[in-house]
């Protein structure tokens, strides 16, 4: 295991920037003394967002997709596997938060519950689809589908991590997924998934030790590369 | 701070912007955490890989569609609504006084009720037979739904006796789990037929469960 390293299909190594940790910490583990003004305007804005969607302001709806509508079909596609369906599941949680937002009592944040109606939708899609044996001939689970995402840097590790979180369990992908990919902290993560901040982060690392093993190269190809 | 090889794993999971300056410092004359370190950002350099936000103009629209349209349609059933607004606009004194005089007017009528029942003599009803038929009810349908998560296990079975990837085996492992709260939640329910709580809680299991199944057959499927 010692001299790992993951197997990038266009045999070079991911260069080792540090992680961004100061962009991304969690408040409530390693700081205290209350929020920062920054933590308390988004969570006013985050009621001011609810508040105006729940009297029926189509501009608030309008707001919260230019907010976080990328970022939410981003989620979607990378659960559902392909654009077309990631659209559908961000047309029907508009639609479903539309419908509940009278429910919607404040409990967590009004994004958090938005992003755990997307992640609930886009799940009953995935089901849905099973159920309908579409899955059977449907490469769509792991390649993109009639929309092409925009070029990345490296399209055939997208494609390789792609296919290894195809194989990690619901919970992991979601992790993962909602942490390295779109950035959101433990504490949001655990709101969104209904799991304890040390769940979410004992979750990210099995889903990480995970995908490192399937993307390992075998010995033989990492001495070569070295 | 010093930290060790040992330490690695749960900075990795946990670790504290300190811990991970420390772990940064150790790999400097540890190859072997070097390593480790290295590969483990590199996962979170790929992820972005997987992050694709270009903007499709179409598609607000349509959304906006759609939410326009189930607003105009919700319109009339807000408009019955707003007999009752009037409520609202009320000081909480007023409020607090109809509210008390709603209840008066149905514990009075209630009373009137009660006094001028008609007498049955006899045949006494057992208070506890609409509860006893409902608990009935839910235990035909979770044995029924057991059976149906049986059959699943069944198919599943094969694959999870001699796990081939590590994915099964972690599968076959949440099952074991899963399994051994399912018996748990049974002898509790068992002791305490009636709380309803215990029941959705081994519904929530059993859905675990079947959700899990249906993985392990998609996972052998793929």
């Amino acid at each position: 295991m010692g001299t790992m390293g993951l197997a990038l299909p266009w045999k070079a190594r991911i260069s080792s920037t540090p992680r961004e940790r100061g962009k991304r910490v969690e408040p409530s583990e390693h700081f205290a003394g209350g929020p920062s003004p920054a933590a308390v305007d988004a969570l006013s804005e985050d009621a001011a967002l609810a508040a105006a969607c729940r009297s029926g302001d189509l501009r608030a709806y309008e707001r919260l997709y230019t907010v976080h509508g990328a970022r939410m079909k981003n989620l979607a596609r990378n659960v559902l596997g392909n654009p077309m369906d990631a659209e559908d599941a961000v047309q029907e949680t508009f639609l479903k938060v539309q419908r509940s937002i009278a429910s919607f009592r404040g409990q967590s944040s009004f994004v958090t519950w938005t992003y755990r109606i997307l992640i609930n939708t886009c799940y009953d899609a995935r089901r849905s689809r099973l159920r309908k044996k579409e899955v059977a001939n449907d490469d769509s689970e792991q390649t993109p589908g009639l929309e092409p995402r925009a070029p990345g840097a490296h399209p055939s590790l997208r494609m390789a991590l792609e296919r290894a979180l195809a194989k990690l369990t619901k919970h992991q992908r979601d992790v993962f997924l909602l942490y390295e990919v779109e950035g959101f902290r433990h504490a949001e993560i655990a709101g969104m998934l209904e799991m304890t901040e040390t769940a979410s982060k004992n979750t990210l690392f099995q889903a990480k030790k995970n995908l490192r093993l399937m993307l390992e190269p075998p010995r033989s190809s990492a001495a070569e590369v070295r | 701070m010093n930290v060790t090889c040992n330490d690695r794993d749960r900075i990795f999971e946990d670790g504290t912007p300190a811990e991970w300056a420390a772990l940064e410092a150790h790999t400097a004359f540890c190859p072997l955490c070097a390593e480790e370190v290295r590969a483990w950002k590199s996962l979170s350099v790929a992820a972005k890989e997987l992050r694709d936000y270009s903007d499709s103009p179409s598609f607000w629209p349509r959304i906006e569609r759609v939410l326009a349209k189930e607003a105009a349609r919700n319109a009339p059933r807000a408009e019955r609504k707003g007999w009752f607004s009037f409520l609202l606009d009320l000081s909480p004194a007023w409020q607090t006084a109809l509210a008390g005089a709603l209840v008066l007017i149905l514990t009075l009528s209630a009373g009137r009720i009660y006094l001028r029942r008609p007498f049955h003599g006899g045949g006494t009803v057992d208070p506890s037979l609409l509860k006893s038929q409902a608990l009935k009810e839910v235990e035909s349908a979770e044995t029924a739904y057991e059976r149906a998560i049986d059959k699943l296990a069944a198919e599943a079975k094969p694959h999870l006796e001699s796990p081939a990837t590590p994915l099964l085996a972690n599968y076959q492992e949440k099952l074991l789990l899963l399994d051994s709260a399912i018996a748990e939640l049974r002898v509790q329910a068992g002791m305490n037929p009636s709380n309803a709580q215990l029941r959705y809680q081994l519904l929530a299991m059993y859905q675990e469960k079947q959700q899990t199944l249906e993985e392990v057959l998609e996972a052998k499927r793929q």
